[in-house]
């Protein structure tokens, strides 16, 4: 099993995640979820989101989280990176890739792990109001 | 004693700063809920972001129990929002 967390500076942009998707013979489901910023918050646009991150602390919560559910669900593999600072509209803030025998493990692991990075990992983010 | 405890997103923006000082009779070693006590008393500011708050004690989460000491790094952790 592999598990994998990291916080990068910025966007999360493909070269992040380069090497990161190693797949196995028992893997029969891989499920890739991105968070994306989006324009509107509640009723006011917004240009970017300013993630700040409690460092190392943060990047240590991600991983034993990532370590927490992959044991739970049974996972093959996972990886989760987070942006830090500026990411602007339309750019990716988190990746979050698990991979299990079957899609049901899966799909439980990326409800979970999102519900728990909300809670767990101390990273905010700041609307920058247009 | 004196403890500078850590903010960050919203509490750090409505507080203006990036700490705040809980002061705490000399020797006295203050719990980790003492802490978020002091914080909503001195701090009335940070209210709203300290419903279900906990604090981190040299970059782990702490129990409310556990006992403060000079020289410990205390941060808020309120209000998290990654992804």
């Amino acid at each position: 099993m592999t598990v994998l967390a990291r916080i990068v500076g910025g966007a999360v942009t493909p070269a992040c995640e380069a090497g990161v998707f190693a797949r196995g013979e028992g893997i029969g489901a891989a499920v890739r979820f991105e968070g994306i910023v989006r324009r509107m918050e509640g009723e006011r646009e917004i240009v970017a989101l300013d993630y700040q991150t409690y460092d190392p602390m943060a990047e240590r919560r991600l991983k034993e989280l990532a370590g927490e559910i992959a044991a739970r669900h049974g996972l093959r593999g996972i990886a989760a990176i987070h942006g830090r600072g500026r990411v602007a509209v339309g750019e990716v803030s988190f990746v979050l890739w698990v991979a299990a025998a079957h899609r049901a493990e899966a799909l439980a692991a990326v409800e979970e792990f999102i519900d728990r990075l909300k809670r767990d990992v101390p990273i905010w983010k700041i609307p920058v109001w247009k | 004693m004196t403890i500078d405890v850590l903010i960050f997103g919203p509490a750090a923006s409505a507080a203006g700063s990036d700490r705040l000082r809980v002061r705490f009779a000399d020797g006295e070693s203050p719990s980790a809920g003492e802490v978020l006590a002091a914080l909503a008393r001195e701090h009335p500011d940070v209210g709203f972001a300290l419903g279900g708050a906990r604090l981190a004690v040299n970059q782990a989460f702490a129990a409310a129990e556990t006992r403060i000491v000079a020289g410990d790094e205390v941060a808020l952790i309120a209000l998290v929002g990654g992804g």
